[in-house]
Parts: C-alpha cells; structure tokens; sequence
C-alpha cells in the first residue's frame, strides 16, 4: 500500500505538472475523469475486466472514448503489467488477463486491479482500482425443475461455499436474463447453495426445447461479476414462423404478389401491344406513301 | 363547282394555316418564357439547398407540387374526353376542337411528370424507379400509366395530323425552311392515299377506344396516391369517381378557355363558332353539376357520421382555416359556372370562357383542398416539432416553380398551335364537302 | 514462467469492448443465441492465443474471438435487409411510467446523429376524450407486420425484415415521401435540408441498420436500433429511460426487459392489459402499449419538459 501511495503522489505531481504546463499555453480548463473497474469471470473460464471511463458534463457523467489506460495487477510495475486498452465511444474498454502474470494470480487469491491514465491535453491524470477475490459460480438444474447455484470462493488453495452472496437464476433472454421465478434474486446460505424454482413453463426454447439457465452474481463488492450457464431442456420447442418470403404487398419487388403481377402485366402487354402496332401502321403508311411515290 | 370549291379550300387553309407571332404573341411568349425560367431559377435552389426551401416538412410532406400535379393530370384527361368519346359517339361538332384538347393534354401530361419529379426530395436517383421499381406501389403505376398516356396523348395527336402535314408541305411558302423540314420529317410520306386513310382512320380509332381506359386509369392511380392511405379525407372509395368527375370539369372548363383565346387570337369565328360554346357549355354544366354530386357525396357522408379521427379535419374544411378556401372552391368551380351556364344567354362566348376560367381556378383551389388539410389532421397530434411543421404556406420557390409549371404548360400549348393547325384542316375541309353535299 | 511479448499482447486486448461475449462464446463451447448472432461474422483464425482462467490455468483462446466487435465488419446491405434469422422483435412502453423526462429523445437523436429538431421519438400528450384523464404518449416506429410505408415505397427503399424491423436505405430513398403520408402514426421525418452533422459523420457509408449518415432529400425514422440487437444490446431509448418506461425483446423468447427489469411478454401483456395503437387500421405493429394506470407521476410532473420543445403559442 505504500508503494501505491508514493506512486500516487508522484502521478497527481506529474499531473499537476502538467496541467499546469497546458493551463498556461492554452488557457483551457481540464476536465476530471472517473474510472470504475468491473470484473467478470463467465463460466469460470477466462476473466476479465472492464474499464468504464466518465466525465462530467453540465452536472452529468458523460461517457469519454479514447483515453488509454494502463492495467496492473496488485502493484504498479512493468512485472504485473496486464495490459493498455482505449475506450471505446461508450467509454469503455476491456481486457482479459495475461499469461505474464500468472505468478502474481497464482499466489493470492485477493487482488487489485488498478488502472492509470497519465493525463492529456484534455483530462487530468486519473486512475481506478478494485479489489477482488477469487472466487467461483456453478449452476445445478435438478429434474425436479429446482435450480441451484453455488459460491465457491478460494481459500489457501480451497474452494470453499460463500454465505448471503446475492445470485441471480434467470432464463438467457435477449439483453438479460428472465427470473426463473418470481422472485429475482435468491441469496447462499452456509452451504454456499441458492435455489430456485422454475416457473416459467412453456417458455420458447430453440427447436429442441432448450432453454439456457443463467446464475449471476452481479457487482459483488468481494467477488465482481460470477456468471455460469447451463443448457436444459424445460423450454417449448419452437420453430419461428415467419411470412418474410411469402409474396405479399409489403414484400419486396421480388415478392410481388401473383395476382398483382398477373394483372399488371397482362394489363401492360395488352395496352402496348396495341400501341405498338400503332406505330407500325405509323410505318406502314409510311411505306405506302413512299412506294407511290 | 370544281373551282368554287377550291377557293373554299383555299380560305380555310389560309385560315387555318399556323401564323406566325405577331407583337401579341412575342409579348406573351415572352412573358411565359420569363416565368418560366424564373421558376428554373427557383427549381435550381431547390436543387442546391434540398427542398428546405418550400415550406413542406414533415406533417404537411406534400404541398403545391402535388397539388399542382393532380391537377395537370387533371386537365390532361380532355384530351380523351373531347376527341375519344365525342369522336365514337359519332359527334361532328366538336371536330374543330380536337386539336386543341390534344395539345392542352399532351402540355399537361408533360408537366404532370416533370411536377412529379420536382416534388422528388432526390431527384438524382429518378432511375431507381426503373431500376429498383416495385410493382406494389401506386407510385410505380403512375409511373407507368402516365408514359402510357403519354404515348396515347402523341399518337392521337399525331395521326390526325398527317394529312394536315401534307397541307403544310403544300404551303411551303408560310413557314421557314426549319418547319417545313420538321413537318417533312414526320408526314412527308402521307400522299393521302384511300389505303393511308384506312389504315389512318382505323388507327384514329383504336386511339379513341384504347385512350378512355387509360385515362381513366392514369387518374383513378392518382387518386389512390391519397386513397391507399388511412388518412382523414382520402380514404374513401368514392376517390377514383370523384378524381375522374372532377377531371373532365377541369378539362373542359380549360378547353373553353383555349378556344375563346385562340378564337380571337387567330380569329377563327367562322370555325369556333357561338354554337361551340353553346355545346360545350352544356357539358360544362353537365360535368359542373356531375362534380357537385360527388363533392356531395364525397363531404355529405362523413359529416353525418362525424368519426372522431376525421371531426378536426371536416370542421377546419367547414368553418375552420380552410373554410374561405373551400366554400371559395365550391362556389367558384361548381356553382357559380353551373348558375351561368344553366341560362342561355351564359352560355355565349364570354360568359362561357369566364365560367371556364372559374372552373380552372377553383379546381386548383380544390386540388391544393385534397392534399393539404389532409396532411395537417394526422391521427396522433403534432407534437415535438418546430412550430414551423404545424402549418403551410408555400415559399416564394414554391410559388415560383408552380407558376413557372403553369407558364409551362401555356407555352407548350402555344408552341404547338405555332407549329401545328389549331383546327385540322382537312377534317374541316371534308366535313364542308359532306355538309355541302 | 510464460513470457509473452507486450506490444502483441497490447494489440490483442486493445478495446476489447462488448468481445466479452465473444471470448466466452469461444471458449465456451454453449454459446446463447444473441451471441450467435455476433458469432456468425467471426471465423476462426486459426492463430491461439494464450490466456489466464479463473484457476490460473493456461487456456488457449483462437485469436479472432478476441477481435474487439466495433471492428466486426459492418454487415452488408443485402444481409440488413434480411435481418436476423429466428428473431422478432418487440416493444412494450409503459404509459404509467412515463413522466416525459425525454431522455428516451435526447438518446435517441445523439445515438443517430439526428438534425437538430429532428426527432424519432416523439411524447404526444395525450387526451382520448373531454373527461378522460390525460397522459404522455411516447411513439416510436411501430414497425408494423402489415406495413402500409412499405407497401407504398416504389423502390424497396424501405423495407420489412425477418426480423420485424422495418428500415430505410437512404442510398436508395427517392424521397417522394409517399411513405411518410401512408404512415398512420406520422413516424417518419424528412431531412428537407442538408442535415447538420459533422464532417466524420457525413462521411461514413451509410448503414441502414444504424440509420447513419441522415442524407438530405431523404426518409428516416426510428429504426429499432437494428445495430443494437445484432450486438446483443438494447435500443438506446430502452437503455436512456430512468423509469423503465420502455421493454425491449424478442417475442420469439417471450420476453422483454428494460435493463433493470425482465418480464415474460405473454405475462406482462396479459396482466396490465397490454394493447397497441390504432389496431383498427390492421398495421399490426411490434409496439405494445400499457395502458396509463396506476401512475408512477401525474401527468402535470411532465408539463415543464414539454414546453421546452412544445412553446404554448
């Protein structure tokens, strides 16, 4: 902590600096950026973290693209370096975790991810840290239609069940997840377990009638983000239906009616064709004329 | 005998033959040439800054240029109605008149579909239509129903006027070498021969038949521009009939007009003669009263009923902002010409071109009556817009490029009757040979 | 000790935005189908490139699962068209939320760029009728099943998807606005003048699924940020909303959510009585409509708001 500290002055002088470098040549005030941390691990495979970068504008936080950050894991030096990313127009920017650290994310089970930005034209330096411990989320779907979802966290190299950790057990939807029941979140117990029933009978699955269920643990102040699926088949099978290639009046133009085309066309070919032997009685008189002559 | 006829034959072609401009005509000609390029001038702004400048957006999305087109669909459907249905109802009267509907149809044709395009907000991508068209949309079938009767509207002023063509080259004398090589051009090869003329008056024939289903047609798709829509006031059925009334009114009502203008302008008197402006009087007032009762019939119903998403839109023609226009359309082209026309002493030249005129200017009015307080009575209200959606007036463009279109329009028709005989000729000719015998 | 090389490394991770999902969908041998939507566009490369697990085990990941999905290629115009196989997308705006905060607007109109005055989403205050109550409305396209815009579009310029949005190519519109005056909930806006965006945007090729670049002597509307969904997100307006006013989702899946809350469609709809706007017309629109009971605001919390865009003449 104390390395981080000295590291902290030293960055705020450098910043200060130059801010101050800048005020004067331009004379343009320097906006003050927040950076927040997210950390999610999705089926205890690879995990990752989340930069969200915010400035306030007119009393609101507006998201900033473009600012580069430097991640590190626990301390600030080349050796735990994770890596640089940019944001992006919403302000944010990810990464997962390189193999170069693995001794640091091997060794503990706690850890801090920190996040520098050194400063531009525009921005004040600013940086961002969170605090996390390993742990992990898995998902069991009995046959009875009772889910549970467990909370493992990492103990002197032991998984052991975590107490009153909110999770959520919902059906994969698009853009989130639909509680299995009607109560959205259900909390571990001393076993580290929360169950749920599935109440959502009938609910459209894919062709075979399969459904994704999702535990979420969600901005957990110890754990992050813990996410798991699992894939059941207690959905409707369903096949969409759908009338986009069917000729129709919205359709497009290769999808003109039958009616409509019959129509139009025998209506075009009768019209024309009586024009254009109109104007090749226009040429026959034209012959006519020519051969008397 | 022989000779006498011949002189008679002589002073109808010297009649009839096309003059030149005199100081009337140069001034005239230049005047619509100068409202014509003024509105080029407004078309080019609009060209360059988008159709900001008209004073459209997004509620009121069609304005004059629509309307303006409706109506030069309109006035286009006489050329069917005076030279098709007369001609195969065995009517002889109107023979002088035939020449002038054509033209006044092939002006207005042209400038319906040149409208039609000035209304395009990306008018670059025109081939669109040809290349991406989509046979569901009644656009597309204006499309192709309006160069359908534009190719009818040439063809049946065309083949009427071969043996006049061969008349003109007989006169070489009367018009410059640059005519004289045009009209040999398209007609030199008419001798005038039994077999020309079967198969010239078969084809005349096949017009007149094959013409009355496409102008019926070219305006029912008009209508249904604005029927196939779920908007107050246009969606009715009773549109197509009520297009199609309102047409020939307009049509015959611009044709009386052209003939009480060329008759003193060319001093036709002995050919459009009191007896014309009797006639087409009485059908003025026929398709005067015709148009009533579908305006009756149009209006009456739905203010009886008075449905929620069409009271707003019914009180403002009524009693509300459109009020003085709509009573003024009503008066103006039903039934005031309609009073005039019903006295025998209204339907002389004068009072016959006067209720022409008011029948022309009220259907614009009427036309401008279709599509705009439509568009101002949405189903949702207009809301979250600039205060400028909210109303219509046209800009100075709009204006410019409409009477420009109009000017248009009376130049196309006044080049044609420079090029052309008014009134054919030979038609003339042989009607006096059979009335003589 | 592995020691890999930092400038690749860096390259790797460089914005490694919403590629969340897609590096869980490469390893991860389930993938759910929004993320195969994603996962269409992304071939492996063949090239591995190693990772730290949860464990602090080793675990190679194909390097094209880590592309960063802004760099996905845009999808082309052909397959905008289609849209997304086995999807249908609807909407569910509750009236009872809505106090006309207008954030749902402001989003939507910095999201697509749009004229200033321009507006896809519009709050009509509404009042059926001289005793009933009155309420904010916010309309959106309705992208209808029975299209009446594109039934009337000419040139296949607007267009009815798979998936149920219905856009607009801009690069084909010939603005003859016919669209505009068949539409019955008057969604579609006209860019009359050159639209006033930057240069960089102007610039772009025009998507129709982002609606990006507005063209002048064109159409747009609301476009159901068509981008959105093939992303896996939600439509700005659904994400801007501080009252949940707006749900977003499939109605293949039975479900819509407005990010903090998901519900069963089939429930929501049923229990609040869910119905949509002028159903007499048989436009068959995707947006559903709750009905303004129970009220989170009265209607007058949302009188402010409205007069900033709305002047009382």
């Amino acid at each position: 902590m104390k390395s981080l500290n000295n590291i902290k002055t030293a960055v705020l002088s450098i910043a200060i600096l130059f801010s101050g470098y800048h005020g004067f040549s331009q004379g343009a005030t320097k906006g003050d950026l927040s950076v927040a941390l997210s950390y999610f691990s999705v089926n205890n495979q690879v995990p990752y973290i989340t930069a969200k970068v915010k400035t306030k504008i007119d009393g609101r936080f507006q998201p900033v693209a473009g600012i580069s950050l430097k991640l590190f894991l626990d301390k600030d030096s080349t050796g735990t370096f994770i890596g640089k990313v940019t944001t992006n127009e919403n302000g944010e920017a990810s990464t997962t975790i390189p193999v170069s650290v693995k001794k640091e994310w091997t060794t503990s089970t706690k850890h801090i991810f920190l996040a520098t930005f050194n400063g531009n034209k525009k921005y004040y330096a600013a940086k961002g840290d969170l605090t996390i411990s390993q742990a992990k989320i898995l998902i069991d779907a009995g046959s009875d239609k009772k889910i549970t979802a467990s909370v493992l966290e990492l103990k002197n190299g032991t998984w052991v069940p975590v107490n009153a950790v909110d999770v959520k057990i919902g059906v994969k939807r698009l853009g989130s997840d639909l509680p299995v029941g009607d109560k959205p979140t259900v909390t571990t117990d001393s076993t580290g377990t929360a169950a749920a029933d599935f109440k959502r009978d009938s609910i459209p699955g894919d062709a075979k009638g399969n459904i994704t269920l999702v535990a979420r643990v969600e901005d957990n102040d110890t754990y992050g983000n813990l996410v798991i699926e699992k894939t059941v088949p207690w959905g409707a099978k369903f096949i969409p239906l759908s009338n986009f290639n069917e000729r129709s009046l919205y359709g497009t133009r290769y999808k003109t009616p039958i009616w409509l085309l019959v129509a139009a066309y025998s209506i075009l070919i009768a019209v024309w064709g009586i024009l254009i032997t109109l104007v090749v009685s226009v040429f026959k008189i034209k012959k006519l004329g020519e051969t008397q002559a | 005998m022989e000779n006498s006829d011949s002189i008679a034959n002589n002073k109808i072609i010297n009649d009839l033959l096309p003059q030149k401009f005199g100081k009337a005509g140069k001034i005239w000609t230049g005047v619509l040439v100068a409202i014509c390029l003024f509105g080029l001038y407004a078309y080019y702004r609009q060209l360059r800054y988008g159709l900001i400048v008209t004073s459209m957006r997004d509620y009121v999305s069609w304005g004059i240029y629509i309307s303006n087109f409706v109506f030069f669909v309109a006035i286009s459907l006489v050329g069917s109605l005076i030279t098709a249905v007369f001609r195969l109802a065995g009517v002889h009267w109107s023979t002088p008149l035939t020449r002038i509907a054509e033209m006044i149809a092939v002006a207005a044709i042209i400038f319906a579909s040149l409208i039609i395009i000035v209304d395009m907000g990306s008018p670059e991508r025109f081939y669109n239509l040809f290349i991406h068209g989509r046979l569901q949309s009644p656009i597309i079938w204006d499309v192709i129903v309006i160069t359908t009767y534009f190719f009818i509207s040439i063809l049946l002023l065309y083949f009427p006027l071969l043996p006049d063509i061969k008349i003109l080259l007989t006169f070489k004398e009367r018009s410059g070498p640059r005519l004289n090589k045009f009209y040999g051009y398209i007609g030199s090869f008419w001798k005038g021969l039994p077999e020309q003329y079967k198969l010239g008056d078969k084809a005349i024939n096949i017009l007149c038949i094959t013409i009355i289903p496409v102008a019926f047609t070219i305006h029912t798709v008009t209508s249904w521009l604005f029927a196939t829509t779920y908007r107050p006031g246009w969606d009715s059925t009773n549109f197509g009939a009520y297009f199609i009334a309102g047409a020939f009114l307009v049509g015959a009502g611009s044709v009386v007009v052209a003939m009480y203008v060329f008759r003193k302008a060319y001093h036709l008197e002995k050919y459009i003669t009191e007896d014309h402006f009797e006639k087409m009087g009485r059908i003025l007032v026929m398709l005067a009263m015709l148009y009533l009762y579908f305006n009756i019939n149009e209006f009456l119903t739905p203010f009886f009923k008075m449905k929620e998403s069409e009271a707003a839109y019914l009180n403002g023609l009524f009693t509300g902002d459109f009020s003085v226009v709509f009573w003024f359309a009503i008066l103006t082209g039903m039934i005031v010409p309609t009073i005039i026309l019903l006295f025998k002493k209204g339907r002389k030249p004068l009072p016959v071109m006067i209720a022409g005129i008011m029948v022309v200017i009220g259907a614009w009015f009427k036309r401008y009556l279709i599509v705009t307080p439509t568009l101002l009575h949405p189903f949702l209200p207009m809301h979250d817009v600039p205060a400028s959606y909210r109303h219509y007036f046209p800009s100075w463009e709009e204006w410019a490029i409409t009477f420009g279109s109009l000017a248009g329009v009376m130049l196309v028709i006044t080049i044609l009757a420079r090029i052309f005989p008014i009134i054919p000729i030979q038609e003339t000719i042989t009607e006096q040979h059979e009335i003589a015998e | 000790m592995e020691q890999e090389n930092n400038s690749r490394r860096d390259f790797l991770v460089t914005g490694l935005v919403a590629a969340a999902a897609s590096v869980v969908a490469g390893c991860a041998p389930k993938s759910n189908v929004f993320e195969a939507a994603a996962d269409e566009q992304v071939m492996p490369s063949g090239k591995k490139v190693k990772l730290l697990s949860v464990d602090g085990e080793v675990i190679e990941v194909d390097a094209a699962f880590l592309k960063p999905v802004p760099h996905m290629p845009p999808v082309s115009n052909s397959e905008a068209r289609i849209g997304i196989p086995g999807k249908k997308f609807v909407m569910v705006i509750d009236l009872s939320r809505c106090k006309n905060l207008k954030k749902c607007q402001a989003a939507c109109n910095h999201a697509h760029d749009l004229n200033p005055g321009e507006n896809w989403i519009k709050v009509d205050p509404m009042k059926n009728s001289e005793h009933s109550a009155p309420y904010w409305e916010p309309t959106t396209c309705m992208h209808c099943d029975d299209p009446p815009c594109v039934k009337v579009c000419p040139v296949d310029a607007t267009f009815k998807r798979q998936d149920g949005i219905v856009l607009i190519d801009s690069d084909r519109c010939i603005g003859c606005r016919f669209c505009m005056a068949a539409c019955p909930y008057s969604t579609r806006v006209f860019n009359w003048g050159a639209p006033q965006i930057s240069e960089e945007v102007a610039a772009q090729p025009y998507s129709c699924e982002t609606s990006i670049p507005q063209k002048k002597g064109t159409v747009g509307k609301c476009d159901f940020c068509a981008d959105m969904s093939r992303m896996g997100e939600l439509p700005h307006c659904v994400s801007a909303c501080p009252n949940g006013v707006y749900a977003f989702g499939d109605l293949n899946e039975d479900s819509v959510t407005n990010g903090a809350e998901t519900f069963r469609f089939s429930d929501l709809i049923r229990d609040k009585a869910g119905y949509r706007l002028m159903e007499d017309l048989g436009t068959k629109p995707s947006v559903y409509y709750l009905p303004p009971v129970n009220r989170n605001f009265p209607f007058e919390s949302g009188l402010e708001t409205d007069s900033l865009q709305n002047p009382k003449n």
